[in-house]
């Protein structure tokens, strides 16, 4: 029976476009992942949540602990379930895209980070996910790699949210080097233990970079608007409905440990607050209807990070449920209009109107999840707002400052309504604004299904919100241990918020009144704004500063180069000296000296100075035979003939080399040096001097080894039976180097050999 | 006083005794007998270190030492002589191929690169500070000749003229330094000295100050630490990629090793001083570094850039002293094979009878050279640090051992800086993957050595990402084990 429905399949209604075979064990991942969650979901409502735990590098404090909570488990249903929705509609949408495979395997990649992410239950191991998740995001941004367009809206992602993950990462260093442990159970029994820790600041800045970062939050938020060249299911799931949520997940997580302090409420309500306003007025702006739901998810992203801000019990429970909420309407409305781009060719709202004609079952979506957007009873947008309303004004006992943070959400909702009317009304209804790049024909009806599923999610929720009322309230007590936020309901009665919604609602339509007369224009990018401070550092101040430095520092000049060491060795050398308090030590010796040894002295500095200012080379090498001579005249009189004999027989090899390779450059010295430089370099090279002499002053005193010739003269008849005492020297005490003489003559002549008989070959 | 052959210890010394003697064996045979392909002395030089490799494994660490107390067979200088022979070895697998593409295929060569390998490994178990030099002196001068390997290239020479030029004075400063650390405590041997430093205190002495010192320039020009490091790129760049590769962890694996056992051997004492300047160096290091690897258009530089940043983030936990000396040795055993596979990468892709691999070459290389390309993309992503590769793990060991030591803002530091890092790593990735060719690189077939150098690497690198268990432990228990 099965092997008839598949070979019949072509005929019959499970044909599905753009299948491939892969495509079902994602799916079924997805879903398996899904079903996963859902079972342990009475569980960790409970109370009880489910772990794992498995070591993975110990030594390191790193472990594969995964734990599903109620926090978690919010996360982890929206993720596996959006995430079959968008395979599923991936199969119409990206069907005769080249290179499926690679789009579907990091669709998968990405799924199981996100999915690892809120299951870590060791912050080591959340970084790791946090990376992997924008490696996967980098690799669908910039799937279609041969428009420029992608490739910098890929790498912006990837450096913006990557270099947040980094701080992140040194942040999740000191919290360990706090706790002794990267353990989330054993960091979160003890909360308050970093807030009382000095480095308490540093930690809380470097996590607030991570999440900020990949939330998109002011100042970064520039990157998302940019990530929507992305197909627009990757745009759905990833930058809207979960990806871009992870920092919230963080920042719910880690409040205990971080939060309850005025500076992360100072930061997260003045950063979350602006996200909001900023996003919400340019979603105004937008003309493309992925950049209206690219600010909008912004702005919304915005107003949780204030709510967690604020650390009151109903602000944390109005932040996850505006999450959940957010996600399924959200969601819904980029898979409508992903596939109204897909059939009619263009995402301009200016064009698009009266598809209503061609798509009734995705106008139906579009309508049910817009309505949630506008925060309409009985959705789930609605029951969020609510709960928005009344954090915002039972967060102060001022009235002042609850009432103006009610009205800049109030503003930012109303911008929502506004553009809730534009998407579900306006694209379906209203009139086109000219003609479409292409003609719509029968849309598949996997386009709508996954749409129509988040949608109605959405309203099933706000009927019966007693299904999400258990994880939440768990969820809030983990946000801020000991807290209880009331039940979640649709209807509260006559009460202020319900008034504020009456007025969100009047004014978003009056701003939709405003916005219809004046459409918006495409407009160039501000002069100053986030995105040109990253332009500015990515592609102006970084490479200039680091090809100026090497333009500086690597000009290839070997005469700078040995300037450069011996400068840096006099400092390390000299600023250890000092440090140590022992430059003033060294000592002359207050032997006195007599008037040859001074006279060959001052000889040997004029020679040494004859080297340096000599115009010739033939100058300089015979300069320098001046300044042996004057050394071995030195040895001479302090009775050391031996050592008088050696330098002189190497004095002279050395000037008789050195005149045969000179033979071949020209006689005088022509590279000319600027005043400046030379100034420079008669600095270091005097300041190498005396550090070198005052080295040996110092070392001049030392004296503890007793003279060895004793020793042989008295040990080597008894213990050699010779008597001249030189041969039992080279013979029997030291005959190993005697040995090693001989082995340098036999290979010396091994070689010679070998050259004779590579001439003799060559003739 | 007398030395007696049981006192040398020669069947310690096998491993190096193995290394070097394949070496002479090499230029025996092909100065007295040999014409023809040269290919029998990669073979040779596979053999010699694998004895040497059997050798070090099978005997594992211990107490005793070789030629009278010079050399120490402990954990430490074992494990340090492991990693460099396994570096060693794949920069044999590395340069067979190249070195026939590139007309230079001579027996010397092989030779050279066993006795730097020689000199390294007495860096590596060195317990006296004139083994030190001699080892250091032996690697270098292979090195010196080995960069200017391409005789007939202009580059190459200039390369070799310069990394001889300024290794002089190098070494010239450490020599003075081990004077002065003789000066200061009557005894070259580390142990001793370590000993007679502790019961004489620290403060007292210029000699023991500026011995310090000199030491560190020595050593940080051989790990090529900003500001000793001007060498560095040039000399990388202008030598033959084989080479460069060899170097770039050759030299750093046994300065490494000499210079941990410095500071947990003898100073430990002066650790507050010490670190501190460690601490400088690296954080110099690491950002110009990188900052220079940014200004790069051209992949064998940008490695040799990055190497030195990478030589910086090692030095995070070298600062930490005894804390950190695992961590040093578990990022070294993961940095050989990425940083060799890289330039692996690089010595297969480039032009003949050319060094350099510009950025624009890379172009499209994605899907005409899918295994190499993901190879490379996985050295990449490892040297940026990035999970699942053993530069994560690497990283976070070393970071965390500075941490452990109360380094926190060098931690930082460090971590800041593999953001930086991550600019240019990747930017390579998106290349290959993301941009078409212009004008299509001419490839030539990658040996069977290479592949098989290749493939050895990029196992190395993600089962150590993956797995790191075991090699972590052993790390751990290598360094455990110090002769002191």
């Amino acid at each position: 029976m099965a092997s008839h429905l598949a070979t019949d399949r072509s005929k019959t209604l499970l044909r599905v476009p753009g299948w491939r075979w892969p495509l079902a064990p994602v799916l079924a991942l997805a879903l398996g992942l899904f079903g996963f969650v859902l079972r342990r979901a009475p569980a960790a409502v409970a109370g009880t949540p489910w772990e794992a735990a498995l070591d993975w590098l110990p030594a390191l404090g790193l472990s594969l602990h995964l734990r599903l909570d109620s926090l978690s488990l919010i996360f982890a249903l929206l993720i596996t379930g959006i995430g079959a929705l968008v395979v599923a509609y991936s199969m119409p949408y990206m069907q005769g895209e080249q290179g499926l495979g690679r789009y579907y395997a990091s669709l998968t990649l990405f799924m199981l980070a996100m999915f690892g992410l809120v299951m870590a239950g060791n912050l080591l191991l959340l970084f790791v996910f946090w990376e992997l998740t924008s490696i996967s995001s980098y690799l669908l941004i910039g799937f279609r790699h041969e428009e420029a367009e992608s490739q910098e809206a890929a790498l912006q992602a990837l450096l913006v949210t990557g270099a947040g993950g980094l701080a992140m990462l040194a942040g999740i260093v000191l919290i360990g080097q706090v706790y002794g442990s990267f353990d989330l159970g054993v960091i979160l029994a003890e909360p308050t233990r970093l807030r009382a820790h000095p480095l308490y600041g540093w930690a809380l800045g470097l996590i607030l970079a991570g999440a900020f970062t990949k939330s998109a939050q002011f100042p970064f938020h520039f990157w998302l608007p940019k990530a929507m060249v992305a197909p627009t299911p990757v745009s759905a799931y990833l930058h809207s409905a979960t990806m871009v949520k992870a920092g919230i997940y963080l920042l719910a997580r880690l409040s205990p440990l971080l939060g309850g302090s005025i500076a992360w409420q100072a930061t997260l309500t003045t950063a979350g607050g602006l996200t909001m306003l900023l996003g919400a007025w340019q979603a105004l702006r937008q003309h493309d209807l992925k950049g209206i739901l690219a600010y909008t998810t912004i702005s919304t992203l915005g107003m949780m990070v204030a709510l967690l801000g604020l650390g009151t019990a109903e602000a944390s429970q109005a932040a996850l449920v505006t999450l959940v909420a957010h996600a399924l309407y959200k969601g819904a409305l980029f898979l409508v209009a992903g596939a109204v781009d897909h059939e009619t060719g263009t995402r301009d709202v200016r064009l698009l109107g009266g598809f209503w004609a061609y798509g009734p079952a995705l106008g139906l979506v579009a309508a049910l999840a817009a309505l949630s957007m506008a925060g309409l009873p009985p959705t789930l947008g609605f029951v969020a707002k609510e709960l928005g309303y009344s954090a915002a004004l039972e967060w102060s006992e001022q009235a002042i400052a609850s009432g103006g943070l009610a009205l800049l959400v109030l503003a930012a909702n109303a911008c929502n309504v506004a553009l809730a009317v534009v998407l579900g009304y306006r694209v379906f209804f209203g009139e086109p604004g000219g003609p479409w790049p292409r003609k719509p024909h029968g849309m598949p009806w996997l386009l709508v299904l996954p749409g129509l599923l988040l949608a109605g999610a959405s309203w099933l929720v706000g009927i019966l919100p007693g299904l999400l009322d258990g994880a939440v309230e768990r969820a809030v007590g983990l946000v801020l241990p000991g807290a209880h936020a009331g039940h979640l309901a649709l209807w509260h009665g006559w009460s202020l918020p319900l008034a504020l919604s009456m007025v969100t609602l009047a004014s978003g339509a009056g701003l939709y009144a405003l916005w219809r007369r004046r459409p918006p224009a495409p407009c160039g990018e501000p002069r100053l704004s986030a995105l040109a401070a990253y332009r500015w550092l990515v592609y102006r101040a970084l490479p200039g500063a680091a090809s100026g430095l090497t333009r500086t520092l690597q000009n290839g000049s070997l005469r700078f180069y040995i300037m450069v060491i011996l400068a840096s060795t006099v400092l390390v050398a000299g600023g250890t000296l000092v440090r140590s308090g022992l430059l003033s030590r060294g000592s002359l010796s207050s032997e006195a000296y007599a008037w040859p040894e001074l006279l060959m002295t001052a000889l040997l500095v004029a020679a040494a100075l004859g080297v340096v200012l000599a115009p010739t080379r033939l100058g300089a090498i015979l300069s320098l035979g001046a300044v042996g001579s004057m050394v071995t005249l030195l040895y001479v009189r302090f009775r050391a003939p031996d050592l008088a004999l050696t330098q002189l027989l190497i004095e002279a090899l050395t000037v008789i080399l050195l005149l045969q390779v000179f033979h071949y450059l020209p006689p005088g010295f022509e590279e000319h040096v600027r005043p400046r430089r030379a100034a420079l370099e008669i600095a270091v090279a005097a300041s190498v001097g005396l550090l070198m002499a005052g080295l040996v002053l110092m070392a001049n005193g030392v004296q503890f080894a007793p003279p060895i010739a004793r020793y042989y003269l008295e040990q080597s008849a008894p213990l050699a039976h010779g008597h001249n005492v030189v041969n039992v020297i080279l013979v029997d005490f030291r005959g190993y180097d005697t040995l090693g003489e001989i082995t340098v003559l036999a290979t010396a002549a091994i070689g010679v050999y070998a050259l004779l008989r590579v001439r003799r070959r060559k003739a | 006083m007398l030395p007696t052959l049981s006192v040398l210890n020669l069947n310690g010394a096998v491993p190096q005794i193995a290394v070097a003697g394949a070496g002479m064996l090499i230029m025996l045979i092909d100065a007295l007998f040999h014409r023809g392909s040269r290919r029998w002395a990669a073979y040779l030089a596979l053999l010699g270190l694998a004895v040497a490799l059997a050798r070090v494994v099978e005997s594992g660490a211990s107490a005793e030492t070789i030629l009278d107390g010079a050399l120490a067979r402990d954990g430490l200088g074992m494990a340090f002589a492991l990693v460099l022979i396994v570096a060693a070895a794949l920069s044999v697998l590395v340069a067979m191929d190249y070195l026939r593409r590139e007309e230079h295929e001579r027996a010397e060569y092989y030779a050279l690169i066993l006795f730097a390998t020689a000199g390294g490994l007495a860096m590596a178990m060195a317990n006296d500070l004139v083994a030190v030099f001699i080892g250091l002196e032996t690697l270098s001068i292979s090195l010196y000749v080995l960069s200017a390997f391409f005789t007939g290239d202009a580059a190459s020479r200039e390369a070799a003229l310069k990394y001889l030029l300024l290794g002089a004075f190098a070494s010239a400063f450490f020599l003075y330094g081990i004077a002065l650390l003789y000066g200061a405590s009557g005894t070259t041997r580390l142990v001793e000295m370590g000993t007679a430093i502790r019961l004489a205190g620290t403060q007292a002495d210029p000699l023991l100050w500026g011995g310090v010192a000199l030491i560190i320039v020595g050593v940080g020009f051989k790990l090529a630490l900003v500001p000793f490091h001007s060498w560095a790129p040039d000399v990388y760049q202008g030598a033959p990629t084989s080479v460069t590769a060899f170097m770039s962890v050759a030299s750093k694996v046994a300065a490494f090793a000499a210079l941990v056992r410095l500071l947990v051997v003898v100073l430990a004492p002066a650790a507050p001083l010490t670190s501190a300047l460690l601490a400088l160096l690296a954080v110099l290091t690491m950002t110009v570094g990188n900052i220079l690897a940014l200004a790069q258009d051209e992949v064998k530089r940008l490695l040799a850039y990055s190497s030195i940043a990478q030589a910086g983030y090692i030095l995070v936990a070298a600062v930490a002293g005894e804390v950190g000396a695992a961590a040093v040795l578990f990022y070294l055993l993961g940095y050989a094979f990425t940083n060799l596979g890289a330039f692996a990468v690089v010595l297969a892709w480039s032009r003949r009878g050319e060094g350099r691999l510009p950025f624009s070459d890379l172009a499209g290389l994605g899907f005409r050279r899918p295994w190499t390309a993901a190879a490379l993309s996985l050295f990449l992503l490892s040297l940026t640090g990035m999970p699942l590769t053993v530069g994560f793990v690497g990283k976070l060991y070393l970071f965390g051992a500075a941490v452990q030591a109360g380094w926190t803002w060098l931690a930082i530091v460090a971590v800041l800086n593999s953001v930086v890092s991550a600019f240019y790593y990747l930017r390579l990735v998106v290349i290959m993957y993301m941009r078409e060719a212009e004008m299509p690189l001419a490839l030539q077939r990658a040996g069977l050595a290479l592949g098989v150098a290749l493939a050895v690497c990029a196992a190395g690198v993600i089962l150590l990402g993956l797995v790191p268990g075991v090699a972590l432990d052993w790390a751990r228990q290598a360094v455990a084990v110090v002769l002191s």
